[in-house]
Protein backbone atom coordinates (compact mmCIF):
# COMPACT_ATOMS: atom_id res chain seq x y z
CA UNK A 1 0.00 0.00 0.00
CA UNK A 2 1.29 3.14 -0.76
CA UNK A 3 0.24 5.12 2.37
CA UNK A 4 1.87 2.51 4.56
CA UNK A 5 5.25 4.57 3.83
CA UNK A 6 4.54 7.70 4.47
CA UNK A 7 2.03 6.47 7.14
CA UNK A 8 4.84 5.89 9.20
CA UNK A 9 6.47 9.24 9.64
CA UNK A 10 3.80 11.63 9.02
CA UNK A 11 0.88 12.41 11.67
CA UNK A 12 -2.72 11.51 10.90
CA UNK A 13 -3.13 15.03 9.75
CA UNK A 14 -0.36 14.71 7.29
CA UNK A 15 -1.48 11.92 5.91
CA UNK A 16 -4.87 12.99 5.75
CA UNK A 17 -3.59 15.91 3.93
CA UNK A 18 -1.50 13.52 1.11
CA UNK A 19 -4.29 11.50 0.46
CA UNK A 20 -6.78 14.42 -0.25
CA UNK A 21 -4.06 16.10 -2.00
CA UNK A 22 -3.62 12.99 -4.28
CA UNK A 23 -7.35 11.66 -4.76
CA UNK A 24 -8.93 14.36 -5.17
CA UNK A 25 -6.33 16.62 -6.58
CA UNK A 26 -7.60 19.52 -4.42
CA UNK A 27 -6.66 22.92 -5.16
CA UNK A 28 -6.98 24.42 -1.36
CA UNK A 29 -7.25 22.19 1.37
CA UNK A 30 -7.31 22.97 5.20
CA UNK A 31 -6.94 20.48 7.98
CA UNK A 32 -7.18 21.20 11.69
CA UNK A 33 -7.25 18.80 14.21
CA UNK A 34 -9.91 19.55 17.16
CA UNK A 35 -9.64 16.57 18.69
CA UNK A 36 -9.14 17.97 22.34
CA UNK A 37 -12.75 19.70 21.90
CA UNK A 38 -13.61 15.78 21.72
CA UNK A 39 -11.15 14.69 24.72
CA UNK A 40 -14.53 14.01 26.89
CA UNK A 41 -15.84 12.04 24.11
CA UNK A 42 -16.69 8.50 25.45
CA UNK A 43 -15.10 6.52 22.49
CA UNK A 44 -11.89 8.60 22.62
CA UNK A 45 -11.76 7.83 25.89
CA UNK A 46 -11.96 4.31 25.81
CA UNK A 47 -9.50 3.96 22.87
CA UNK A 48 -7.06 6.48 24.36
CA UNK A 49 -6.05 7.68 20.67
CA UNK A 50 -4.97 10.91 19.78
CA UNK A 51 -5.91 12.68 16.21
CA UNK A 52 -9.39 11.61 16.17
CA UNK A 53 -11.58 14.46 14.95
CA UNK A 54 -10.57 17.17 12.72
CA UNK A 55 -11.96 19.59 10.04
CA UNK A 56 -11.39 19.24 6.46
CA UNK A 57 -11.97 22.54 4.15
CA UNK A 58 -11.43 21.10 0.51
CA UNK A 59 -11.93 22.84 -2.93
CA UNK A 60 -11.91 19.93 -5.56
CA UNK A 61 -12.78 19.98 -9.13
CA UNK A 62 -13.97 16.43 -8.68
CA UNK A 63 -16.99 18.03 -6.55
CA UNK A 64 -18.45 19.59 -10.00
CA UNK A 65 -21.87 18.32 -10.01
CA UNK A 66 -22.15 16.45 -7.19
CA UNK A 67 -24.64 16.33 -4.39
CA UNK A 68 -22.82 17.28 -0.64
CA UNK A 69 -23.61 13.17 0.09
CA UNK A 70 -21.43 12.20 -2.78
CA UNK A 71 -18.55 14.97 -1.92
CA UNK A 72 -18.49 13.79 1.41
CA UNK A 73 -18.20 10.01 0.10
CA UNK A 74 -15.54 10.83 -1.86
CA UNK A 75 -13.54 12.53 1.36
CA UNK A 76 -14.53 9.08 3.49
CA UNK A 77 -13.46 6.68 0.61
CA UNK A 78 -9.91 8.87 0.47
CA UNK A 79 -9.34 8.45 4.71
CA UNK A 80 -11.01 4.78 4.71
CA UNK A 81 -8.01 3.71 6.31
CA UNK A 82 -7.65 6.19 8.79
CA UNK A 83 -11.46 5.79 9.39
CA UNK A 84 -10.44 2.06 9.97
CA UNK A 85 -7.74 2.87 12.48
CA UNK A 86 -8.79 5.43 14.86
CA UNK A 87 -10.03 8.30 13.19
CA UNK A 88 -13.30 9.13 14.64
CA UNK A 89 -15.37 11.87 12.72
CA UNK A 90 -14.52 14.71 9.77
CA UNK A 91 -16.54 18.00 9.79
CA UNK A 92 -16.14 18.68 6.19
CA UNK A 93 -17.02 21.70 4.03
CA UNK A 94 -16.39 20.25 0.50
CA UNK A 95 -16.38 22.81 -2.33
CA UNK A 96 -15.95 23.42 -6.41
CA UNK A 97 -13.07 25.81 -7.37
CA UNK A 98 -16.49 27.66 -9.42
CA UNK A 99 -18.19 27.69 -5.52
CA UNK A 100 -15.24 29.55 -3.85
CA UNK A 101 -14.18 31.56 -6.59
CA UNK A 102 -15.15 35.73 -6.27
CA UNK A 103 -17.66 36.52 -8.24
CA UNK B 1 -57.26 18.49 49.03
CA UNK B 2 -54.11 17.07 48.08
CA UNK B 3 -51.79 19.01 50.67
CA UNK B 4 -48.50 16.89 49.59
CA UNK B 5 -47.97 18.12 46.48
CA UNK B 6 -45.23 20.89 46.50
CA UNK B 7 -46.40 24.48 45.55
CA UNK B 8 -49.75 24.37 46.33
CA UNK B 9 -51.61 27.35 48.21
CA UNK B 10 -52.37 25.57 52.20
CA UNK B 11 -55.86 26.41 51.78
CA UNK B 12 -58.03 27.34 48.73
CA UNK B 13 -59.41 30.29 50.75
CA UNK B 14 -55.98 31.54 50.52
CA UNK B 15 -55.74 30.80 46.66
CA UNK B 16 -58.44 33.93 46.25
CA UNK B 17 -56.85 36.25 48.25
CA UNK B 18 -53.30 36.26 47.81
CA UNK B 19 -52.10 38.16 45.27
CA UNK B 20 -51.61 35.94 40.94
CA UNK B 21 -47.92 34.27 41.03
CA UNK B 22 -46.79 31.14 38.97
CA UNK B 23 -44.10 29.68 40.67
CA UNK B 24 -41.73 27.42 38.57
CA UNK B 25 -42.08 24.38 39.91
CA UNK B 26 -45.96 24.65 39.51
CA UNK B 27 -45.67 23.25 36.05
CA UNK B 28 -48.12 21.17 34.46
CA UNK B 29 -46.97 17.69 33.14
CA UNK B 30 -47.46 17.11 29.42
CA UNK B 31 -48.58 13.65 30.03
CA UNK B 32 -52.03 14.72 31.88
CA UNK B 33 -54.70 13.94 29.38
CA UNK B 34 -56.35 17.61 29.00
CA UNK B 35 -53.23 19.37 29.11
CA UNK B 36 -52.23 20.78 25.73
CA UNK B 37 -48.77 21.45 24.81
CA UNK B 38 -48.33 23.79 28.16
CA UNK B 39 -44.68 23.84 28.81
CA UNK B 40 -43.51 25.91 25.66
CA UNK B 41 -45.08 28.87 26.58
CA UNK B 42 -45.28 28.97 30.21
CA UNK B 43 -42.90 31.68 30.59
CA UNK B 44 -44.39 34.13 28.42
CA UNK B 45 -48.30 33.95 30.07
CA UNK B 46 -48.45 36.96 31.74
CA UNK B 47 -49.75 36.82 34.97
CA UNK B 48 -53.92 35.57 34.97
CA UNK B 49 -56.45 38.52 34.75
CA UNK B 50 -58.36 39.25 37.34
CA UNK B 51 -61.64 38.11 37.31
CA UNK B 52 -63.08 37.01 40.67
CA UNK B 53 -66.26 37.39 41.87
CA UNK B 54 -67.00 39.55 45.17
CA UNK B 55 -66.12 38.57 48.57
CA UNK B 56 -69.45 37.04 49.68
CA UNK B 57 -69.08 34.22 47.11
CA UNK B 58 -66.40 32.92 48.61
CA UNK B 59 -66.35 29.29 49.57
CA UNK B 60 -63.93 26.70 50.39
CA UNK B 61 -63.68 25.25 46.88
CA UNK B 62 -60.99 26.01 44.49
CA UNK B 63 -63.62 26.02 41.95
CA UNK B 64 -66.18 28.50 43.83
CA UNK B 65 -63.65 31.35 41.97
CA UNK B 66 -64.62 30.08 38.38
CA UNK B 67 -68.09 30.64 37.16
CA UNK B 68 -69.36 27.51 35.76
CA UNK B 69 -69.93 26.16 32.42
CA UNK B 70 -73.40 27.08 31.59
CA UNK B 71 -73.36 30.25 33.37
CA UNK B 72 -70.11 31.03 31.09
CA UNK B 73 -70.64 32.63 27.59
CA UNK B 74 -68.86 31.58 24.55
CA UNK B 75 -67.00 33.67 22.47
CA UNK B 76 -66.86 32.81 18.84
CA UNK B 77 -63.98 31.99 17.16
CA UNK B 78 -62.73 34.62 14.78
CA UNK B 79 -62.03 33.87 11.04
CA UNK B 80 -58.65 35.58 11.15
CA UNK B 81 -56.58 34.09 13.35
CA UNK B 82 -54.85 37.72 14.15
CA UNK B 83 -58.09 38.29 16.45
CA UNK B 84 -57.66 35.28 18.79
CA UNK B 85 -55.24 37.36 21.01
CA UNK B 86 -57.93 39.96 21.29
CA UNK B 87 -61.00 38.02 22.02
CA UNK B 88 -59.48 35.30 24.08
CA UNK B 89 -57.27 35.82 27.52
CA UNK B 90 -53.09 35.20 27.19
CA UNK B 91 -54.20 33.79 31.00
CA UNK B 92 -54.50 30.45 32.70
CA UNK B 93 -57.50 28.57 32.97
CA UNK B 94 -59.93 25.79 31.41
CA UNK B 95 -61.73 26.47 28.41
CA UNK B 96 -64.73 24.38 26.67
CA UNK B 97 -64.67 24.30 23.04
CA UNK B 98 -67.93 23.83 20.78
CA UNK B 99 -68.49 22.68 17.45
CA UNK B 100 -70.44 24.49 14.88
CA UNK B 101 -74.04 22.35 16.57
CA UNK B 102 -73.39 24.01 19.80
CA UNK B 103 -71.76 20.39 20.78
CA UNK B 104 -69.17 20.78 23.44
CA UNK B 105 -66.15 19.04 21.84
CA UNK B 106 -63.30 19.21 24.29
CA UNK B 107 -62.17 20.83 27.64
CA UNK B 108 -58.99 21.46 28.22
CA UNK B 109 -56.70 23.48 30.50
CA UNK B 110 -53.88 25.88 29.20
CA UNK B 111 -51.21 28.44 31.05
CA UNK B 112 -52.32 30.27 27.60
CA UNK B 113 -55.50 30.24 26.83
CA UNK B 114 -55.70 32.42 23.45
CA UNK B 115 -52.50 30.34 22.08
CA UNK B 116 -54.00 27.21 23.38
CA UNK B 117 -57.39 28.26 20.64
CA UNK B 118 -54.68 29.69 18.17
CA UNK B 119 -53.37 25.74 18.04
CA UNK B 120 -56.52 23.78 18.19
CA UNK B 121 -58.13 26.22 15.27
CA UNK B 122 -54.93 25.34 12.92
CA UNK B 123 -55.29 21.88 13.34
CA UNK B 124 -58.93 21.34 13.75
CA UNK B 125 -60.86 24.38 12.17
CA UNK B 126 -63.98 22.77 11.69
CA UNK B 127 -64.41 21.16 15.19
CA UNK B 128 -63.52 24.98 16.70
CA UNK B 129 -66.51 27.64 16.12
CA UNK B 130 -66.66 29.19 19.88
CA UNK B 131 -64.92 28.84 23.19
CA UNK B 132 -66.18 29.23 26.74
CA UNK B 133 -63.09 30.45 28.77
CA UNK B 134 -62.54 30.30 32.22
CA UNK B 135 -59.38 31.85 33.94
CA UNK B 136 -58.18 30.67 37.15
CA UNK B 137 -56.69 32.76 39.53
CA UNK B 138 -53.28 31.41 41.39
CA UNK B 139 -53.12 28.21 38.36
CA UNK B 140 -51.06 25.92 40.10
CA UNK B 141 -51.97 22.55 39.25
CA UNK B 142 -54.23 21.63 41.86
CA UNK B 143 -56.35 24.68 40.70
CA UNK B 144 -56.34 24.17 37.45
CA UNK B 145 -57.20 20.84 37.65
CA UNK B 146 -59.88 21.45 39.92
CA UNK B 147 -61.15 24.01 37.60
CA UNK B 148 -61.19 21.17 34.61
CA UNK B 149 -62.83 18.53 37.17
CA UNK B 150 -65.58 21.41 38.09
CA UNK B 151 -66.53 21.42 34.43
CA UNK B 152 -66.08 18.66 32.76
CA UNK B 153 -68.77 16.98 35.92
CA UNK B 154 -70.52 19.71 35.26
CA UNK B 155 -71.15 18.53 31.73
CA UNK B 156 -71.19 15.14 32.49
CA UNK B 157 -73.94 15.57 34.90
CA UNK B 158 -76.18 17.43 32.52
CA UNK B 159 -75.94 15.31 29.47
CA UNK B 160 -74.50 12.02 30.58
CA UNK B 161 -71.37 12.35 27.96
CA UNK B 162 -67.86 12.58 28.25
CA UNK B 163 -66.86 15.29 25.22
CA UNK B 164 -65.29 13.39 22.39
CA UNK B 165 -62.23 15.25 22.32
CA UNK B 166 -61.76 13.99 26.23
CA UNK B 167 -62.26 10.30 25.91
CA UNK B 168 -59.33 8.38 26.29
CA UNK B 169 -57.32 7.35 23.11
CA UNK B 170 -58.88 10.75 21.54
CA UNK B 171 -55.79 13.03 20.25
CA UNK B 172 -57.68 15.10 17.89
CA UNK B 173 -57.36 18.10 20.97
CA UNK B 174 -53.61 17.44 22.15
CA UNK B 175 -50.52 17.44 20.68
CA UNK B 176 -47.45 15.61 22.73
CA UNK B 177 -44.32 17.84 21.92
CA UNK B 178 -42.37 15.50 19.47
CA UNK B 179 -39.55 15.07 21.90
CA UNK B 180 -41.79 12.92 24.08
CA UNK B 181 -41.03 9.96 21.48
CA UNK B 182 -39.06 7.63 22.27
CA UNK B 183 -35.84 6.41 20.41
CA UNK B 184 -36.68 3.33 18.36
CA UNK B 185 -34.98 -0.07 18.25
CA UNK B 186 -33.97 -2.41 16.30
CA UNK B 187 -34.15 -6.05 17.90
CA UNK B 188 -35.60 -7.02 20.89
CA UNK B 189 -32.85 -7.57 22.74
CA UNK B 190 -29.02 -8.21 22.45
CA UNK B 191 -29.47 -12.09 22.92
CA UNK B 192 -32.63 -12.86 20.93
CA UNK B 193 -32.13 -14.61 17.84
CA UNK B 194 -32.59 -12.00 14.62
CA UNK B 195 -35.24 -13.79 12.02
CA UNK B 196 -34.61 -10.76 9.86
CA UNK B 197 -30.74 -9.44 8.88
CA UNK B 198 -30.14 -6.27 10.73
CA UNK B 199 -29.57 -4.75 7.23
CA UNK B 200 -33.23 -5.33 6.10
CA UNK B 201 -34.51 -4.02 9.67
CA UNK B 202 -32.35 -1.13 8.81
CA UNK B 203 -33.73 -0.93 5.22
CA UNK B 204 -37.20 -1.06 6.64
CA UNK B 205 -37.30 1.40 9.14
CA UNK B 206 -35.51 3.87 6.93
CA UNK B 207 -38.50 3.18 4.55
CA UNK B 208 -40.81 3.18 6.39
CA UNK B 209 -40.40 6.80 8.10
CA UNK B 210 -39.98 9.68 6.47
CA UNK B 211 -37.07 10.62 8.52
CA UNK B 212 -35.18 8.95 10.71
CA UNK B 213 -31.58 10.31 12.68
CA UNK B 214 -29.33 7.39 14.01
CA UNK B 215 -27.54 9.34 16.92
CA UNK B 216 -25.41 8.64 19.76
CA UNK B 217 -27.59 8.94 22.73
CA UNK B 218 -30.86 9.24 23.06
CA UNK B 219 -32.98 12.11 22.21
CA UNK B 220 -33.64 13.00 24.80
CA UNK B 221 -29.92 13.21 25.98
CA UNK B 222 -27.55 12.55 23.13
CA UNK B 223 -24.68 12.36 23.61
CA UNK B 224 -22.21 13.73 20.81
CA UNK B 225 -21.90 17.25 19.99
CA UNK B 226 -22.69 16.10 16.45
CA UNK B 227 -25.87 13.99 17.16
CA UNK B 228 -26.93 16.79 19.36
CA UNK B 229 -26.98 19.22 16.65
CA UNK B 230 -28.89 17.40 14.31
CA UNK B 231 -31.78 16.71 16.85
CA UNK B 232 -31.60 20.32 17.62
CA UNK B 233 -32.29 21.15 14.04
CA UNK B 234 -34.61 18.88 13.44
CA UNK B 235 -36.72 19.92 17.14
CA UNK B 236 -36.32 23.22 15.91
CA UNK B 237 -37.81 23.19 12.47
CA UNK B 238 -40.77 21.08 14.11
CA UNK B 239 -39.29 17.93 11.22
CA UNK B 240 -41.08 14.39 13.39
CA UNK B 241 -38.83 12.07 13.58
CA UNK B 242 -37.74 9.12 14.41
CA UNK B 243 -34.38 8.63 16.07
CA UNK B 244 -32.11 5.23 16.81
CA UNK B 245 -29.69 5.69 19.80
CA UNK B 246 -26.79 3.24 17.43
CA UNK B 247 -24.86 2.96 21.33
CA UNK B 248 -27.83 1.07 22.56
CA UNK B 249 -25.67 -1.95 23.06
CA UNK B 250 -28.44 -3.90 24.04
CA UNK B 251 -31.52 -3.16 21.69
CA UNK B 252 -29.18 -2.15 18.22
CA UNK B 253 -26.41 -3.75 19.02
CA UNK B 254 -23.72 -4.35 15.58
CA UNK B 255 -25.67 -1.64 14.53
CA UNK B 256 -22.93 0.66 14.03
CA UNK B 257 -20.69 -1.69 11.83
CA UNK B 258 -23.84 -2.84 9.75
CA UNK B 259 -25.52 0.85 9.28
CA UNK B 260 -22.05 2.23 7.94
CA UNK B 261 -22.00 -0.91 5.23
CA UNK B 262 -25.57 -0.42 4.53
CA UNK B 263 -25.17 3.93 3.98
CA UNK B 264 -21.45 3.64 3.02
CA UNK B 265 -21.13 6.22 5.04
CA UNK B 266 -18.24 5.87 7.78
CA UNK B 267 -19.85 8.19 10.97
CA UNK B 268 -22.51 9.20 12.70
CA UNK B 269 -25.41 10.71 13.07
CA UNK B 270 -26.86 9.34 9.77
CA UNK B 271 -30.28 11.21 9.08
CA UNK B 272 -32.28 9.52 6.23
CA UNK B 273 -35.40 11.04 4.41
CA UNK B 274 -37.66 8.79 2.42
CA UNK B 275 -35.16 5.59 2.71
CA UNK B 276 -32.31 7.86 1.29
CA UNK B 277 -29.40 9.34 3.15
CA UNK B 278 -29.46 12.62 3.55
CA UNK B 279 -26.10 12.79 5.50
CA UNK B 280 -24.59 13.83 8.56
CA UNK B 281 -24.34 16.85 10.53
CA UNK B 282 -22.61 18.92 8.21
CA UNK B 283 -24.82 18.49 5.41
CA UNK B 284 -27.87 18.65 7.72
CA UNK B 285 -26.44 22.29 8.91
CA UNK B 286 -25.92 23.33 5.38
CA UNK B 287 -29.44 22.32 4.83
CA UNK B 288 -30.98 24.10 7.76
CA UNK B 289 -28.67 27.22 6.68
CA UNK B 290 -30.06 26.99 3.18
CA UNK B 291 -33.71 26.95 4.42
CA UNK B 292 -34.11 22.84 3.05
CA UNK B 293 -35.31 21.31 5.79
CA UNK B 294 -38.81 23.17 6.05
CA UNK B 295 -40.42 20.96 3.58
CA UNK B 296 -39.76 18.32 6.31
CA UNK B 297 -41.85 20.25 8.37
CA UNK B 298 -45.48 18.35 9.37
CA UNK B 299 -46.96 22.01 9.76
Amino acid sequence: MASRASGAVLSRAGRIRSKLQSSLEASALEIEDVSHQHAGHAAVRESGAAETHFNVKIVSPKFEGKSLVSRHRLVYDALADELRSGLHALSIVAKTPQEVAPK
Amino acid sequence: MATSTVGLSPSPLRSLTSSPSLPPRARIAPSLPFASRLKPRLALSPLPAARRRPAGTRRPRVSAALTSLSETEPVSVPADSGELAGRFPSASGVYAVYDGAGELQFVGISRNIAASIAGHRRSVPELCCSVKVGVVDEPDRVALTQAWKSWMEEHMTATGKVPPGNESGNTTWIRQPPKKKPDLRLTPGRHMQLTVPLEELIDRLVKENKVVAFIKGSRSAPMCGFSQRVIGILESEGVDYESVDVLDEEYNYGLRETLKKYSNWPTFPQVFVDGELVGGCDILTSMYEKGELSGLSKK
